[in-house]
């Protein structure tokens, strides 16, 4: 009961306190941007060709004003908010009105979460192993090599490693598609071949992504664990002659996960953001260009559905792992 | 030694995967599409965010990968290379009352639905009732405003009678990049809400139909409909040679010219950078053979707006100032290398618009004299020899520029303004502005004169270019000038909160009719709106009352009234001696074809169509492609 009382109440509170402030800033932030949603709109609509009257456009504005939800005060838009999001309603979008913005999130997440899940857990994993290894064994060559590779990738922005990428797998040696996320003309419904093609599809953007990905784990898990070979418990196992993989991964790798695994977290949360510029090299389909729109065409539903999904999404992943580091970690207790 | 092994056996294991991966590859177009009978073009507006909307009705749905060039058609259509209207859906033009109150439309007969049903009068009728009961959708505001009633004589003949009078009301169904489509009645007759309606799987009115759609929104395929013949291009021009046209969003340009060096795009849009990068690719080719490539037909005009409701941009003199500030030559140079065709009109030089205008104007435009003296006689701004100027510095580029005048004319332009800095002095001076010690101008206040020019982000659009080649212009004129880009350009333009805009310096024309109402009743008085408020007109907010009268005259004339194009005349010489905005050039469009599989695009030498594959007429030019035969 302490437990409940003195950690987990006060904890959820908190969770919810975050996601409402999150929900409020990502009301009040796309109002102080410099569009507006209806001109936007009707510039689609004038900008490319069709002839409007002037008094029409007027007559549209108003409508749309309307339709949008924007013709109220905005502290009557702000409630009007808080009872959809209630009901799990983020409203219609504005570029794509009436289709209700669930509807569009359903159709580019999928892609997102496929790509981003695996990139970034398979980048954890291997960043993970492979930087706790060479931290132990920083006096081989290898470990030396793989330190290096890792210095060389980090630094590199992500669009330039995404683009040779592109360019030497797609273009120098055509192995690879240069778009989308399967073949056109194949059959949407599961099948083996399916699998394989959204697979190749996925394989460059995946490459660039767990490339990065790694590169960075590598990195900052070597740190911890060189830290950490500096401790006394180390230290005595080494003397006490323990064998190497026992201290490696039991006393090194182990002690040095907590940090990672808040970082993994993150991480995870942070997918339903979408990886815009992964999308944008690849022409991959996902979140990211979806937001990136709605951000250029003022569509504050849809910015807003995407961007709380993300808050929710890391205040869910970090109040899960607040409540299972004691068992990834004996030495925390919630007492 | 004792790691090489370990190496070896990592480098085999990546050869492996890459060599799997390889063995994984399939072809671009599924089994049963060969890629020979299959045309591949770029969507110009991206990927779709819900690639099962075909509810063209509904504001927000991406109508360029197919909607408007295969499915449905539209009653008119404008064709601006060769500058006329066509009849598509309609059998004729519209026919007006005298008092243009009423607007009767015969329609083609003999056009079926994909799905059998025939397409009659009773379509329209509905198409036009539904819109205008249901606020929101497209056209429920024009229709709301004119439509009194709209009802059927016969199964193809439907009468418009109208609120007040209007001699462009047939412009809503007249295609320019959109209009008002036709629904399908028998199938949105039982629909209960239209504006949710996806209308998927879509039935057309074109001669294909949609076979298959990427769920992520990057592609869309269409097959031609064994019945093609009964269509409005079929009726037109006969069978469309691809059996299959593929939409497809590549992305940025150097994603486009990765995939035309594959032959996976056919047809799309560049910009002059990855053009030049694209010569590399087999097969290559773009609108033009030769320098400057670009496509001169394009109905719009690039240039520099002035919010005339600010300081010191509301004088005339001023704007009049910047503009003989610039020299063209090096604009278009630092632009796009030269490439384009200049227009000292605020229309744009194409080469039907320089047939209806500046070759009318021409003479005019020499001898108009602004309001100051130089050497004693009244300045003359026209430069006749800015072309021959524009040509010459190709030249000297290396690039093949032909020595006949005329033929300079047709790729540069007629003329523009002269590079007149000293006059530009005198018109700021006897206006109070000055000079401080270092030759920087300094406004009638004393303070440093900063002009802050708002341009779109786009380092490929022309106002992009355009932007920082004109502020150096001004710079080296003396003139601190900032360019600032934004996504929210418009927004700001629309609000007026701009000083100088690259953006649009005038609204676009027909661009296959003589009419000007279109570009010019954007300058009305009854539409200005001070700062801080939407306007609807122009968003450089200047009007002036002798052009007012001039609209009121072509809104009281007819779409071909002989007088359209003298009264035109009147209102551009208007617009040239106050100078709202000031011409560059015409839009350079930059296209990448790949002859490997299809051939007899509409390029330079035989523009038969518009280039375009996002316009709608697109759908006119598919007859006229011919297969290579490769495989």
């Amino acid at each position: 009961m302490p437990f409940l009382k003195r950690y987990l109440l006060p904890r959820i509170v908190q969770y919810l306190v975050v996601i409402f402030i999150g929900g409020t800033l990502v009301f009040i932030i796309p109002r102080l941007m410099p569009v507006d949603p209806v001109q936007q709109t009707l510039q689609r609509i004038t900008i490319q060709g069709a002839f409007l009257d002037p008094r029409a456009i007027e007559q549209i504005r108003e409508t749309l004003l309307e339709l949008y939800g924007l013709k109220g005060s905005l502290m009557e838009q702000y409630f009007a908010l808080w009872r959809r999001l209630l009901r799990g309603d983020f409203g219609p979008s504005y570029v794509q009105f009436p289709t209700p913005v669930m509807t569009l999130i359903k159709i580019s997440l999928p892609w997102t979460v496929g790509l981003l899940v695996t990139t970034t857990v398979l980048s954890w994993i291997v960043g993970n192993i492979l930087g706790g290894i060479a931290a132990y064994y920083s006096h081989r060559r290898w470990a030396q090599l793989m330190e290096n590779i890792a210095m060389l990738i980090r630094p590199i922005p992500y669009y330039i490693i995404a683009l040779a990428l592109l360019l030497l797998l797609a273009y120098a040696v055509p192995i690879f598609p240069v778009t989308g996320g399967f073949s056109i003309g194949r059959s949407f419904v599961f099948s083996w071949g399916l699998v394989l093609d959204i697979l190749k599809h996925a394989f460059l953007p995946a490459l660039s992504l767990a490339i990065v990905g790694t590169a960075t784990w590598f990195m900052t898990m070597r740190l911890l664990v060189s830290n950490l070979l500096a401790e006394d418990y180390i230290v005595y196992a080494q003397i006490a002659g323990v064998q190497d993989g026992e201290i490696l991964y039991n006393y090194a790798i182990k002690n040095a996960m907590l940090p990672q695994v808040t970082g993994l977290t993150l991480s995870l949360g942070q997918i339903f953001g979408g990886a815009l510029i992964t999308e944008t090299v690849f022409s991959y389909p996902g979140l990211g260009t979806l937001l990136y729109s709605s951000i250029n065409s003022g569509d504050y539903n849809l910015m807003m559905g995407i961007t709380l999904l993300s808050v929710v999404a890391i205040a869910t992943g970090v109040l899960i792992m607040d409540l299972i580091y004691p068992f990834l970690d004996p030495r925390i207790r919630y007492e | 030694m004792k790691y090489a092994g370990r190496y070896a056996s990592l480098l085999l294991l990546l050869l492996s995967i890459l060599v799997a991966a390889s063995s994984l590859a399939l072809a671009q177009i599924g089994p049963d599409i060969p890629r020979e009978e299959t045309l591949i073009v770029d969507i110009l507006t991206g990927r779709s965010p819900n690639p099962r909307r075909f509810n063209a009705w509904a504001p927000g749905t991406t109508t360029d990968a197919g909607i408007q060039q295969l499915m449905l058609d539209t009653l008119w259509c404008v064709e601006y290379a060769q500058g006329e209207i066509l009849n598509v859906v309609a059998a004729a033009p519209p026919i007006y009352s005298d008092d243009y109150t009423q607007m009767t439309v015969k329609l083609r007969e003999g056009l079926y639905w994909s799905d059998g049903v025939a397409f009659t009068a009773d379509d329209l009728v509905f198409t036009v009732e539904t819109l205008k009961a249901n606020p929101g959708m497209n056209y429920q505001a024009e229709f709301d405003i004119f439509v009194k009633e709209v009802y059927k004589t016969d199964d193809y003949t439907v009468v418009f009678e109208l609120k007040e009078p209007n001699s462009r009301f047939h412009t809503y169904f007249l295609n320019r990049w959109g209009a008002c489509r036709i629904m399908p009645k028998h199938i949105w007759e039982n629909v209960d809400n239209p504006m949710a309606f996806d209308f998927y799987p879509p039935v057309s009115l074109g001669q294909y139909v949609l076979k298959d759609v990427d769920p992520g929104g990057y592609w869309f395929l269409w097959e031609k409909r064994e019945d093609w013949e009964r269509t409005a291009v079929g009726q037109l021009y006969g069978e469309p040679k691809p059996r299959y046209i593929l939409f497809h969003f590549y992305g940025p340009p150097e994603r486009k010219v990765i995939a035309q060096s594959r032959h996976e795009l056919d047809m799309c849009d560049l910009t002059m950078e990855s053009l030049q990068a694209s010569w590399e690719n087999p097969g290559f080719r773009t609108y033009r053979k030769e320098y400057p490539w670009i496509v001169n037909i394009d109905p719009c005009i690039t240039g520099i707006t002035f919010n005339v409701l600010v300081e010191p941009f509301d004088n005339k003199d001023v704007r009049w100032a910047l503009a003989l500030a610039m020299d063209i030559v090096d604009v278009m140079a630092l632009s796009f290398d030269g490439a384009g065709v200049m227009g000292a009109l605020l229309v744009p030089p194409t080469p039907v618009y320089l047939d209806w205008y500046y070759e009318p104007m021409e003479e005019w435009l020499r001898e108009f004299t602004l309001d100051i003296e130089v050497d004693g006689a009244p300045f003359k701004p026209y430069d006749p020899g800015a072309a021959k100027r524009l040509a010459d510095y190709a030249a000297g580029r290396g690039y093949d520029v032909p020595d006949d005048p005329a033929k300079q004319r047709e790729i540069f332009g007629y003329g523009w303004w002269k590079y007149a800095p000293e006059v530009a002095a005198q018109l700021l001076e006897r206006n109070g502005f000055s000079r401080d010690k270092d030759g920087g101008w300094l406004l009638p206040d004393g303070t440093p004169w900063k002009i802050t020019i708002t341009s779109h982000p786009n380092p490929a659009h022309p106002a992009y270019k355009n932007s920082f080649a004109i502020a150096q212009q001004w710079r080296r004129f003396g003139i601190e000038v900032e360019v600032v880009t934004t996504e929210q350009y418009n927004t700001l333009a629309t609000y007026g909160q701009f000083d100088v805009s690259s953006v649009w310096p005038a609204y676009e024309p027909w661009g296959g009719h003589p009419d000007m109402y279109r570009t010019l009743r954007m300058w009305d008085s009854d539409l200005h709106r001070p700062v801080g408020e939407v306007t609807y007109g122009h968003q450089g907010r200047w009007s002036h009352p002798d052009l007012d009268v001039i609209i009121d005259k072509l809104e009281k004339i007819g779409f071909d009234d002989p007088e359209l194009i003298p009264l035109a005349i009147e209102g551009l010489k208007i617009t040239t001696a106050e100078m709202p905005s000031i011409a560059t050039f015409g839009y350079p469009g930059f296209v990448g074809w790949d002859e490997t599989y299809w051939t007899n695009y509409p390029g330079a030498e035989n523009p038969y169509q518009q280039p375009y594959q996002h316009w709608p007429n697109f759908k006119f030019m598919l007859p006229f492609l011919e297969p290579t035969g490769n495989k």
